[in-house]
């Protein structure tokens, strides 16, 4: 028998209980539309959270700090870093140059009302050459700043988005800092003129963000009266993984292992490890549905195989070989998976975007229109990713589950007696 | 005249649980090509039992069986497969497959043949119209009469040309007018195309149209009588 023909016979019998076969397929499609949806939300999340991220820093840049960046765990040590330990990272091989960078919760005080940001000292020149993302959109980056000058982050004009612009090129703004003496709160206040405004960096970022307010270094350093800073961003000569390898060891030795070398490319490396095991996981869990649907085909099969044994006898009786008529039922199988596969790649799909829309509106709306918290520095969207491979694997898959659970019931009618099968009423 | 159907001494023995039955005790005949032969004889003398054997559907536990000189004792399931291509059948119950057309029907074991689809139409549409069927080519069985089911199963037994068409109680579920109509066909279609005839019968109609007669009685032919 030619292919075609079984094919169209497998179809027909298909085709003939519509209620089953769709029931058949839905099992199918839930398992398939539940491993694309999942799949191409976290891979979008991935895609989105790693891209902006890599936006945030180079990859020829390495941050050295006390504090571990690690996903889990990670302590602090006594250890500080001090301003002028950028001298000593600056004198190893292959270090191009290094920022230091002190960053204070601040409250930003416009009138009204205030605003806690984080304000950062750092030397422009440095920083700028460092990250990318820290240029003037309007203003300029002064190479020797004036003290009291500030650059501030793009949405920092225009905290809540909806025009009440509190800072441009040129007003003062009041920063002010409170901090500890003794048993006292003291409130520090610092006036500074607003030199630049940076452009929309967006997202996650290890460099300049969005709401950041940068003032000159030793402007920082006399006003929260400290050495003290943060960490130091150290641009490498080259982007080599090896020679990131070679310094940032140099780096850890020469303050005798007390501060944490991190490379966007290392911190990249471990997020997307960990989206690979959650996506994994989530897949894992939508595997186990397709299984039931499998199941579901092999009951369905056997009953099918019971009811249509005189059939399968009046085949056999007509010549067809047993190969036959095991390719008939796996045909039948294959109908179902196949049907059940597209359709659940496309349910899959629709419902990422659904949901996308969903968590975008949601996650878009957290910084609040007039919220008393501090706004978000980031809007993150997801946007579903259905590659080739998603749409190809997870086809393969449900196809793969339906025949694979077919094996045995079409097993099963290949191997009937003709006399007995004519025989069964 | 050649021989279509050759049967030597075949024995069928079955085991119903721990008892053998001897179904089969020894039988030969011969059949030669356009010859419409009647078997005969009451339940349980293995009429069935021989039927299955000259249809390949199962082989003889001993002696030899030949279609067209193939010795069906000895083939593997796929080769049997294969010899019951050049066997025609029509049963009692019709056995048609359901959700076919009259059509689909008859094109069934060319398509198992692996006949290429247009000679299979032009085919099929012939031995419909030669079985009267012309105008029921699209109904389905559950739309068919009886006797037009039956005519449905004949078509689909010759389509083939195979070497003889196997009955079995072709008429058992018929009245007897149309049984009469279909039996009538059948000798029109021995007649005129030369078509080998075995047929498995209670009906002394068919007993007295057939050429010649076999008589089985507890697994031996007690009688081979031509008309």
């Amino acid at each position: 028998m030619k292919s075609r023909d079984v094919f169209s016979f497998s179809f027909g019998a298909v085709r003939l209980r519509k209620m089953r076969a769709g029931l058949t397929i839905l099992g199918i499609v839930i398992g398939i539309a539940a491993i694309v949806a999942l799949t191409s939300i976290t891979t979008g999340l991935q895609v989105t959270i790693t891209s902006e991220l890599g936006a945030g820093f180079s990859s020829d840049t390495v941050t050295v700090s006390t504090q571990s960046f690690r996903m889990f765990g990670g302590g602090t040590s006594d250890f500080t870093l001090l301003v002028n330990d950028t001298d000593t990272i600056n004198e190893i091989e292959g270090v191009q140059t290094s920022a230091a960078i002190m960053s204070k919760s601040v409250m930003l005080d416009f009138g009204s009302t205030e605003l806690p940001l984080s304000v950062t000292g750092v030397e422009y020149t440095a920083y700028a050459s460092i990250y990318s993302s820290f240029v003037a959109e309007e203003g300029s980056i002064p190479e020797t700043p004036v003290n009291n000058s500030v650059v501030i982050g793009s949405r920092v004009t225009d905290p809540w988005d909806n025009g009440t612009v509190i800072a441009e090129v040129g007003d003062t703004i009041l920063i002010s800092w409170t901090h500890r003496v003794g048993l006292e709160m003291v409130e520090e206040n610092y006036t500074a003129e607003v030199v630049a405004i940076l452009e929309e960096i967006g997202g996650f970022s290890m460099g300049p963000n969005d709401l950041g307010l940068y003032i000159p270094l030793s402007t920082a350093q006399s006003f929260f009266d400290t050495d003290e800073v943060n960490s130091i961003a150290v641009q490498l000569v080259s982007d080599d993984e090896e020679l990131i390898e070679t310094v940032s060891q140099a780096i850890e030795d020469a303050f005798d292992g007390l501060v944490t070398v991190t490379s966007p490319t290392a911190l990249l490396e471990t997020m997307s490890s960990v989206f690979d095991i959650i996506s994994l996981f989530l897949i894992g869990i939508a595997g186990i549905s397709l299984l039931v649907a499998g199941i579901g085909i092999m009951n369905i099969m056997i009953v099918s195989l019971m009811e249509r044994t005189r059939e399968i006898g009046i085949l056999k009786a007509l010549g067809m070989k047993s190969r036959t008529v095991l390719g008939i039922f796996l045909t039948e199988a294959l109908v179902v998976g196949l049907v059940g596969a597209v359709v659940g790649v496309v349910t899959g799909y629709s419902i990422a975007m659904i949901f996308a829309a969903f968590s975008g509106g949601l996650l878009g709306g957290m910084p609040g229109r007039e919220s008393s918290g501090g706004p978000s520095s980031s809007l993150m969207t997801i946007t579903p990713i259905l590659t080739m491979d998603i749409i190809l694997g997870a086809m393969a898959f449900g196809v793969l589950v339906a025949v694979i659970f077919a094996l045995y019931p079409a097993w099963r009618a290949s191997k009937l007696n003709p006399v007995d099968a004519l025989r069964y009423e | 005249m050649t021989t279509v159907l050759e049967v030597e001494d075949i024995t069928k023995t079955y085991m119903m649980g721990e008892i053998p039955v001897n179904a089969l005790r020894g039988l030969s005949f011969e059949v030669e090509s356009g010859e419409y032969i009647a078997v005969v004889g009451p339940s349980g003398s293995g009429k069935s039992t021989l039927l299955n054997m000259i249809g390949a559907l199962d082989r003889p536990t001993s002696g030899k069986l030949m279609i067209e000189g193939v010795d069906v004792s000895t083939l593997s399931d796929n080769q049997l497969a294969d010899t019951r291509k050049n066997v025609g059948f029509v049963f009692q119950f019709f056995n048609l497959i359901p959700r076919l057309d009259a059509r689909g029907n008859v094109d069934l074991p060319l398509a198992i043949a692996g006949v290429p689809r247009s000679e299979r139409k032009k085919r099929t549409e012939e031995v419909l119209t030669s079985v009267g069927l012309e105008d029921r080519m699209h109904h389905k069985s559950s739309e068919l009469s009886g006797g037009e089911r039956q005519r449905v199963a004949v078509a689909r037994a010759i389509v083939t040309n195979p070497a003889f068409i196997l009955m079995d109680e072709p008429t058992g579920n018929l009245d007897s007018k149309t049984g009469g109509e279909i039996m009538d066909l059948v000798k029109q279609l021995n007649e005129k195309q030369g078509v080998t005839l075995i047929v498995v019968t209670h009906d002394q109609y068919i007993g007295q149209q057939a050429d010649r007669t076999l008589h089985m009685l507890d697994g031996v032919i007690a009688s081979d009588v031509v008309n």
